[in-house]
């Protein structure tokens, strides 16, 4: 018997929600899908709670009426500045007298680690397991092994009570309850960077509307995730204040002759713009567009390298950096990007077996919650074989390995 | 999905607190044809779970016990006519008041052979039959017992009453006669020793001897109405035709004792009506008493 199972994004210009079938041979089929455009949502987090509502019940209404089904649950992408991570860790000694790790030595680890809380006001979003470590050496699974300590670390991001409130409040307005709240850089890394790809370790960039996210892999296990609040709308923003003209005709400028990187031909070509009632309808350089844009590129890549100081080693992140999200698509990213940054740089592409009209950067986000929801993250030893058989069909059917 | 959820219970304990207890009006008009539609689903399954059970409890309170006949014909039509035929005085009012309502009762809901039973009771009753006359039709046929005689008997609880004595010796108040078909009768004169009480208290053993005089009254009643009209009252003497002392006295408003002897009441009759006819018995107002019993010999006293 199949299972109904759903996915929400409240993105700054987009609320995305899908619905997927998970059969009994394991297979995830997207059986649903819808966007609305959405006012209500500032730099990913909610401003306007009746106009991001509306947005979102829209979109999942439609969903479900394309799925011809309706859905209990959903996952729930998290994003905005108000996210913090920061690395926990717990250690336990083992426990049995003949040295072998148990499943209640990793519990006893975890629970120290977690034990701490985030402060007043704040709520812990999401735990990411990072590797066990027995002894000293990073172990992946140590149940049964001989040893005589465990050591457990989470990266674990912790949100403003208040936003994340919001976001639940919206779920739950529409007679869902959320089965999980996933951090939006990790559900579209899930989905964009393989398995042998964070194991050789990357930096994933997702390039939103409001918010570019990144999550940063090494050795397989998140070491980073992060939130800039510059989007896509910075850029059409700027284009708007510096060409005086409305910002639905800067955005389509952006998208039909915007580029990160000018180039020479910029120069000669003039570009036929919609100026607003002071200054009536004009044409510009394209230089002038590119110019623009390029300096918001360069801005927000210049805050990420700064937030993510060290961590940008390329001895540990030999898989380089993967740009996905709508703003990947500008023109010439790539070459900013992996200047800026000192990387290897190139656009994600989705695993096979994503429907062509779905498999856009954009739907990387919403895609990943699904995938990432799926799977099991809890700890070694504590899986239950059916649903480990069951989670590994869905990882080899849509190319993409587990944590 | 709920599974999944609740292994990752103490890793997202922190946000779960946040989670709203109670959902709150909905914001959008898809909202609110979620909630209409959740809604409608949960009262289809209360209206479906309320129709199952009370089909269940139907079926089981038709089914209990075994005082309710079958209905092996089906759904019965409710009786919407009752012929009722006597060849007395009873009416149908008489008859619905008797029965009672019918409450959309069915033929095959009435128990025939208790009707028949309970009909039987009624002292006035000697024959009754009943049938169905399908789909819709209760018959009621029933020969009713006339009365001959009178019988005024006094009790200390109810008073003087007037029974009406058929000719096989019942007993009976008599309901529907006219007063002047009552009033008609002549009254019986009897030993009080004969009158007993019936076991159940309710009314009276038959009268011994009765159905030896009612042929007496019968013929006379037929042949020579205006004799009959002038008796006043019955009495009679162990009348069992083998005892030679039996004998039926008759007072009218002529003769102040008849005597006839409890056999062939006919010639007696035919000597009586000869002697009445006479010019010198006419004549006179009243006779002191005449004496038929001694078979073709007529004593009378003037």
């Amino acid at each position: 018997m199949s299972k109904i199972i759903g996915a929400v994004e409240i993105g700054t210009s987009k609320a995305k929600a899908l619905v997927g079938e998970v059969t009994a041979e394991g297979g995830l089929s997207i059986v649903g899908m819808a966007s609305r455009p959405n006012e209500g949502v500032r730099k990913g987090e909610i401003v306007d709670y009746r106009k991001a509502a509306t947005a979102v019940h829209a979109a999942l209404e439609e969903a479900e009426k394309m799925s011809g089904t309706t859905v209990d649950s959903v996952y729930l992408a998290q994003t905005g500045a108000h996210l913090r991570g920061q690395m926990l860790r717990g250690s336990a000694s083992v426990s049995s007298s003949d040295n072998r790790v148990s499943v209640s030595d990793l519990e006893r680890a975890s629970e120290e680690a977690k034990r701490r809380q985030p402060e007043t006001g704040r709520s812990y979003v999401h735990h990411v397991r990072t590797p066990i470590i027995l002894d000293e050496k990073v172990v992946e699974d140590p149940v049964g092994m001989l040893g005589d300590k465990i050591d457990l670390g989470y990266w674990s991001i912790d949100g403003d009570d208040q936003a994340i409130r919001l976001a639940l409040h919206v779920i739950s307005n529409y007679s869902l309850e959320v089965a999980d709240l996933i951090l939006s850089s990790i559900a579209s890394s899930t989905m964009m960077a393989g398995p042998d790809l964070r194991r050789a370790g990357t930096l994933v960039i997702d390039m939103g509307a409001g918010v570019t996210d990144l999550a940063l892999y090494r050795q397989g296990y998140v070491a980073f995730t992060g939130v800039v609040p510059v989007g896509g709308d910075h850029v059409t923003g700027d284009l708007s204040m510096g060409l005086r003209i409305l910002e639905p005709y800067a955005e389509k400028l952006k998208i039909e002759h915007g580029t990160a990187s000018p180039r020479s031909s910029d120069d000669k070509e003039e570009v036929w713009i919609i100026g607003n009632k002071t200054i009536g309808d004009r044409s510009v350089p394209r230089k002038a567009i590119s110019d623009v844009v390029h300096v918001r590129v360069v801005e927000l890549f210049e805050i990420i390298s700064k937030e993510l100081g060290g961590l940008l080693d390329p001895d540990e992140l030999k898989g380089g950096v993967l740009l996905t999200g709508g703003g990947s698509l500008l023109p010439g990213i790539e070459e900013i990007a992996a200047k800026v940054l000192g990387l290897p740089v190139r656009r994600a592409s989705f695993p096979p077996g994503i429907a062509p009209e779905l498999a856009q950067p954009e739907n990387a986000t919403v895609l990943g919650l699904l995938h990432y929801g799926l799977q099991d993250h809890g700890l070694p030893g504590r899986k239950a074989g059916e649903s480990q058989t069951f989670m590994s069909k869905i990882a080899g059917l849509v190319g993409i390995g587990m944590n | 999905m709920k599974k999944k959820a609740k292994n990752k219970s103490s890793a997202s304990a922190g946000w779960k607190k946040l989670a709203p207890k109670s959902s709150r009006r909905p914001v959008s008009s898809a909202a609110l044809r979620k909630r209409l539609s959740s809604s409608g689903k949960f009262f289809l399954l209360i209206l479906a779970l309320g129709a199952l059970s009370y089909g269940g409890w139907w079926l089981e309170k038709s089914t209990r016990s075994g005082s309710r006949t079958l209905d092996l014909t089906g759904p019965g039509v409710p009786i919407a006519e009752v012929s009722f035929r006597t060849d007395g005085v009873l009416s149908e009012k008489w008859f619905h008041n008797w029965f009672g309502p019918l409450r959309d009762r069915s033929l095959m809901d009435l128990d025939i052979g208790r009707l028949h039973r309970e009909l039987l009771e009624e002292d006035q009753v000697a024959a009754a039959t009943i049938s169905r006359e399908f789909p819709e039709t209760l018959s009621i046929e029933i020969r009713e017992r006339q009365p001959i005689l009178v019988l005024r008997l006094g009790s200390k609880k109810e008073g003087v009453r007037d029974w009406l004595v058929s000719s096989d010796g019942t007993l009976y108040l008599g309901t529907g006669y006219p007063a002047k078909t009552v009033s008609l009768l002549p009254s019986l004169v009897v030993d009080p020793a004969l009158i007993r009480f019936r076991e159940d208290g309710c009314g009276f053993e038959r009268l011994e001897g009765v159905s030896s005089v009612a042929p007496l009254l019968d013929l006379v009643r037929r042949e020579y109405p205006g004799i009959y009209r002038d008796w006043v009252e019955v009495s009679y003497e162990r009348p069992d035709e083998d005892d030679p002392g039996a004998h039926v006295r008759v007072r009218s408003g002529k003769v102040r004792n008849l005597r006839f002897s409890p056999e062939n009441y006919a010639a007696q009759l035919k000597r009586l009506n000869y002697l009445l006819l006479e010019p010198d018995i006419r004549r006179r107002p009243s006779i002191d008493s005449i004496d038929l019993s001694h078979g073709r010999s007529v004593f009378a006293k003037l």
